[in-house]
Order: structure tokens, then sequence, then C-alpha cells
């Protein structure tokens, strides 16, 4: 168990620098995910500290250590890849005891380590089969295995559950949440998925570009995005923006606030209440309506033409064409600068 | 006519010329080996026509196996030429092969030189080996030999050291057309030439392996060796049972190679053997044809097994 410390950590590709520079710190035990669209660093950013890829500058602590020189195997890391990259041509056993092998444990110990380490999994059952007979779900299991046997410090999770269907997706997602209760080391986890890290999360970092755009934890980034893009990329479905000009003329009263026009006004389509037509915030022509049984999403347009999306628990009773009105909390409106996206307090 | 008979129809051709193909030759040669069946005899005219009234049993297989005295020399031959080749070429192929895996300047020529020995004609390839690089006065080995003689003797003039060296008898070059030494001849040139071969195919296979199982295996502390073992030779598995597997089929039949070399002295295959019988005992050499068969099926079965455990996992 260690804590993690990045300080100023850039990655270059020859000319072409990917990371820009990032710090982070982050606690022992804790679970933190790395979040963004692809292209973002994310995975470049967890094999750095892997040690998978070279670290142009900065550097990288594990516990007290400095780990920039350290050999991967050395670090006390252990890493579950999106393609599980079991060794085809051993058993889930032979697998599981790999890096134990290599280190020279006595069999006594790979054997006792690999059977707790199945126990926890439950996979115990397919010890002696090949990954080629395992299932999707089980083989992301083993691999899991593979990286609790090795008592590693810190765990890195490379968008382990992106190759498993939906439903797969949601049980496995809960047994990682439930390894990490037990087990209380370091995780840290990659995911393009804002649901996947909203759920398992102590703490996000959102990354765009090579850079930090966000720390904190899943609720901090929700109700508090420090910008426009962790606005839009927490939340689901995204936050819906607006010029002052696409809002109706009693808005600025309803939200208590002045409403300029180098400003972006963020309303979540969870927070939108339909209304009358005299007390509305915005008000949109009805293009579509998506009914999920428990809520409807309802696609509207401004007469502006900004399209927003409102997420009501029962479908309206408007026909497509007609228009729908809808108000807002004021403490849940967010405002950010219409050119550098930042967060306008107030 | 569903779809698969109308399948088979339309194959019906193609097979029915394969099997002609095979069978017929393969019928004349048994037939054949049961005869008295020779080119040219003033003694008796009557055996230059293939006719059933020249009858002789297994006679002519008795003769190939108790008679003649090349037969069991042949197999052995046969089986030492092969199995060393597949030896040095696998090896070496997979050598060659993780070596030019890897990106560096120039890695586009190196490749197609290495592949360029396999379009070599074997004829060609066998009078470049045994002439130039082999011969021991005019090739490369001969050359070679004459000037570790010349340094040899250039160093027995030094102080002190020169006792040492003065010892040192005078390096004769090995003359490859010899009795003992022309199987080796051939096995050499035809490694260098089945090589690429391997190399080729082993490269691909390489190309193909997962890279995140090496950085897995990585993190686990897998040394490049233990990389090598556990991962990459698993791996290459098939691909080497496929390069065994062609090769054995080809080299069985080696023929060219054997007659530029040193004309059957010292070094006799099968086919060879088969060749000789035919300058006039049509009958022993159909004999013989008939072994070289039962060979081919004995190392086809154990070759097939072998691949086949591997298609099949």
């Amino acid at each position: 168990m260690a804590s993690l410390t990045l300080r100023n950590v850039r990655k270059r590709y020859e000319a072409a620098e990917v990371i820009h520079g990032v710090d982070l710190d982050i606690e022992d035990g804790e679970f933190v995910v790395f979040v963004g669209p692809s292209g973002c660093g994310k995975s470049t950013l967890l094999r750095m500290i892997a040690g998978l890829e070279e670290i142009s500058d900065g550097s990288v602590s594990i516990g007290e250590t400095e780990v920039n020189e350290v050999a991967a195997s050395k670090r006390g890391v252990a890493m579950v890849f999106q393609t599980y990259a079991l060794y085809p041509h051993m058993t889930v056993y032979k697998n599981m005891a790999f890096g134990l092998k290599q280190a020279k444990t006595p069999a006594d110990e790979i054997d006792r380590r690999v059977r707790a380490a199945a126990d926890i999994l439950q996979i115990t059952d397919y010890l002696d089969r090949s990954p080629r007979h395992l299932s999707g779900g089980q083989r992301q299991r083993v691999a899991i295995g593979r990286a609790i046997v090795r008592d590693p410090k810190v765990f890195l999770f490379d968008e382990p559950l992106s190759n498993l269907d939906a439903a797969l997706r949601v049980q496995t997602r809960l047994e990682i949440a439930r390894l990490h209760e037990r087990l209380k080391t370091t995780m840290i986890y990659v995911t393009h998925d804002q649901v996947e890290a909203m759920t398992l999360a102590d703490k996000i970092v959102v990354l765009r570009d090579g850079v930090i755009e966000q720390v904190g934890s899943p609720i901090a980034l929700y109700e508090k995005p420090q910008n426009a893009f962790v606005a839009q990329f927490i939340g689901s479905p995204k936050m819906n923006f607006f010029a002052a000009s696409d809002l109706s003329k009693k808005a600025a009263k309803v939200l208590k606030t002045d409403l300029t026009d180098d400003m972006q006004i963020g309303l979540r389509p969870e927070h939108m209440q339909v209304c009358k037509a005299a007390d509305a915030v915005v008000t949109g022509t009805l293009e579509l309506v998506e009914n999920l049984g428990e809520v409807a999403l309802v696609h509207l347009i401004t007469d502006t033409g900004a399209s927003f999306i409102a997420k009501t628990e029962k479908p309206p009773k408007e026909a497509k064409g007609e228009a729908i009105s809808f108000t807002i909390a004021p403490e849940l409106a967010h405002y950010f600068d219409k050119d550098s996206g930042q967060r306008l307090e107030g | 006519m569903n779809n698969r008979t109308i399948a088979r129809l339309l194959q019906t051709p193609a097979v029915l010329l394969l099997l002609v193909w095979m069978l017929v030759p393969l019928g004349l040669t048994l037939y054949f080996s049961f005869l008295r069946y020779v080119l040219n005899s003033l003694r008796k005219p009557e055996w230059t026509v293939p006719q059933l009234s020249n009858w002789r049993g297994f006679g002519n297989y008795e003769y190939v196996l108790y008679k003649s005295k090349d037969f069991w020399f042949a197999i052995q031959n046969s089986l030492l030429i092969v199995g060393s080749i597949l030896v040095i070429t696998v090896v070496l192929g997979l050598a060659i092969a993780i070596l030019v895996n890897r990106s560096f300047p120039g890695r586009g020529i190196v490749r197609v030189l290495l592949i360029s020995p396999f379009f070599v004609m074997p004829a060609v390839n066998a009078v470049l080996w045994i002439n130039m690089i082999l011969d021991p006065v005019l090739g490369l080995n001969g050359l070679a030999i004459e000037g570790l003689n010349h340094l040899v003797a250039g160093l027995k003039d030094f102080p002190i050291l020169g006792h040492f060296f003065a010892l040192w008898p005078e390096l004769e070059p090995i003359s490859f057309r010899a009795t003992q030494t022309s199987a080796y001849a051939v096995i050499m040139m035809v490694a260098w030439q089945w090589t690429p071969f391997a190399v080729l195919i082993f490269m691909t296979s390489l190309q193909s392996e997962d890279q995140q199982q090496k950085e897995a295996a990585l993190l686990d502390g897998a040394s490049a060796w233990a990389q090598f073992v556990y991962l990459t030779i698993p791996h290459l598995a098939r691909p080497i049972a496929i390069v065994v597997m062609i090769q054995s089929i080809f080299h069985l039949s080696l023929y060219a190679e054997i007659e530029i070399v040193s004309r059957g002295n010292g070094n006799k295959n099968l086919p060879y053997l088969i060749g000789e019988f035919t300058s006039n005992n049509i009958g022993a050499a159909s004999a013989t044809g008939i072994f070289a068969v039962i060979l081919a099926n004995i190392v086809a079965i154990f070759l097939l097994r072998m691949v086949g455990k591997n298609l099949v996992d």
C-alpha cells in the first residue's frame, strides 16, 4: 500500500508533447479514476506510472521513492489490461503463478497465494483450464487475479471493462468496487466512461489533451464543474448550454443573476422542470421524445436555434412542434465564461 | 438438386483429374515393381517390354533390400540430410527472424536480401556453393585456409610466442566432394537456401505476437529470455510445425544438389538411388519408389500428428 505523487510529469514523442506537466497526489488506499475522451493521454499517464512508457520530464513517486528509473517489475505495481493479456499457452493457475515464479517465490507460497486470490475472485474451478476456454468475464477475473497475487502497492486498470458486454460490465464494476473495499489498496483506473468513473471513484481526474481539467470527488465534479468541458463530460445526458439570448426575458429574474452575453448558462437535463409559459427560463419546440420508461428524454429546440434535452418523469402531452416551457431552481444553474469556459462564481 | 450436390458436381472434374494424376503413376509403379523390366538386355530381350509374362513377384523388393548395397545407406542418408537441415534452418531462422524483427535503418533492404537465397534455383545454388565457396583450391574454403596458414606462418617469427605457433600443423582445406563429406556439403547449401523460408514464416508470425502480453510479462518481472521461452516459443509452435512439415516434404526428394556435389559418391538418398536404377533396371527402381512412398508416409503421419495437434489447439 502506498501513496502516489506526480510532479510536473511530461511525455514527449520526438517533437510532440502529449502530456503537458501533470501534478497529482493520490493518497494511500484511494480509488482514483482517470477519465477523458480518447486521445486525452489518460492511458499514457497510466503506462508511465506502470513503467511501460518512459517519463520524459518530471517525477513519479510511489510512497517516498521516486520510480522514474525503477524497472516496471520493481515498482510494486500490477496492471490489468484492456485485452486481458493473459498468457494463452498457460493454464489459469500458471498465468497467476507466472510473476511469482519469475520472482523465485517458493512453490508452497505460490500455491497459497494463487489459491487465495482464486478464492476471492471465485475462479477456483477454472484453475486448470486454459484462457481460451473461458468467457470474457472469466478472463477478466483471471487478469485481476494475476494482479492480486503479486500483492502490489498500486493496482492499475487500463479500461478493464470495455471488452465486456453491457450486463457483465455492470457486474464486474461492482466486483471491482467490492475488491477495493476488501483489499483497501491504492487503485488507479482508466476509463472513457463517465458512469464507471462516477460509480467507482473516490477521486476523479478529468483529462483533456494531456492536461488535468479538474480533480475531485464525483459529487464535487457533478455539482461544481470547474469549466464547461468537465460540466459536459460528467453527467448523462450532457449538460445543456445556452447563451443569454436563448433564454426567456424573465430568466434573469428567476435565476436571480445578471445574464450577460459573454456568459454560457449550463442547465442539467435532470434539473429542468416543466412550467407555465409565464414562468419560463427557457422555452423550446418539441422535436423528439425518447421514452425510457422510468424517465423520458425530451429533445427540444429554442426559437434562437439552440437544441437542448430535458429529462422528465413522464413523456410530455404536447405533440411534436408544440412549445414547452422549463424552469430550474436558481442554485442548480451553472455559469461559465463564453471564451475561456471557466466557471463563473456568482 | 440442392446446393451441396451442385458443389460436389462442380468439384468432380478437378478431383477426378487429381486422382488420375496420382493413381496412374502410382499404379504403374506398383505394376512395374513386380515385373522383370529393364531398358536394355542383349541376353533377355523379352525383359525390355513390360508384360505380365515377366512377372517376378517380390523379387525386385528382395533384390533392393538384400542384394543392392546402397538401399539402407540411402534411407539413413535421407533421414540424416532432412533432419540436419530441419534443425539448422529452424534454429537459424528463429534467430535471424528475431534479430530483424526490431526496427533499424535499412530494414527493408536487409529483409529483401535475407529472402533472396530462396529464389536461387537449386542446381545453381549447388554449383555456386561447390565451386565458389566449398572448393578446396579455388573456393572461399581454400582461400580462407590458405590465409590462416599464412597468418600462422607469420606468427612463427614472433619472439617466445613463435615457438607455440611453430607447433601448429599446417591446415588442410576439407574437400567437400569426398565420400565422407559430400553429405555435409549438401546439408550446408540446402540449409542456406531454406533458412530464408523459415525466416519469412517466423517473421510474419512474430509480428502478430500480442504486445500487451509482453508488457504484462514485463510487469511480472520476466526477463527477455523468459519472455522468449514462455511467450514467443509457444506462440511460434504452429509456424515451426509448418516449416518442419513443408521442408520435410521438399528435402526427402532432394536430387540436383546430390548430383552436382558428388554424383552420389558417398551421398545417396532414395530419389537418387531410384535415379541410378532407372538407368537400366526399371523394376528395381519401381520397387525402391514404393519404399520411398512408404517412408514418406511414415514421416507424413508423424508430421501430421505434430502439426494437427498444433492446429487443433
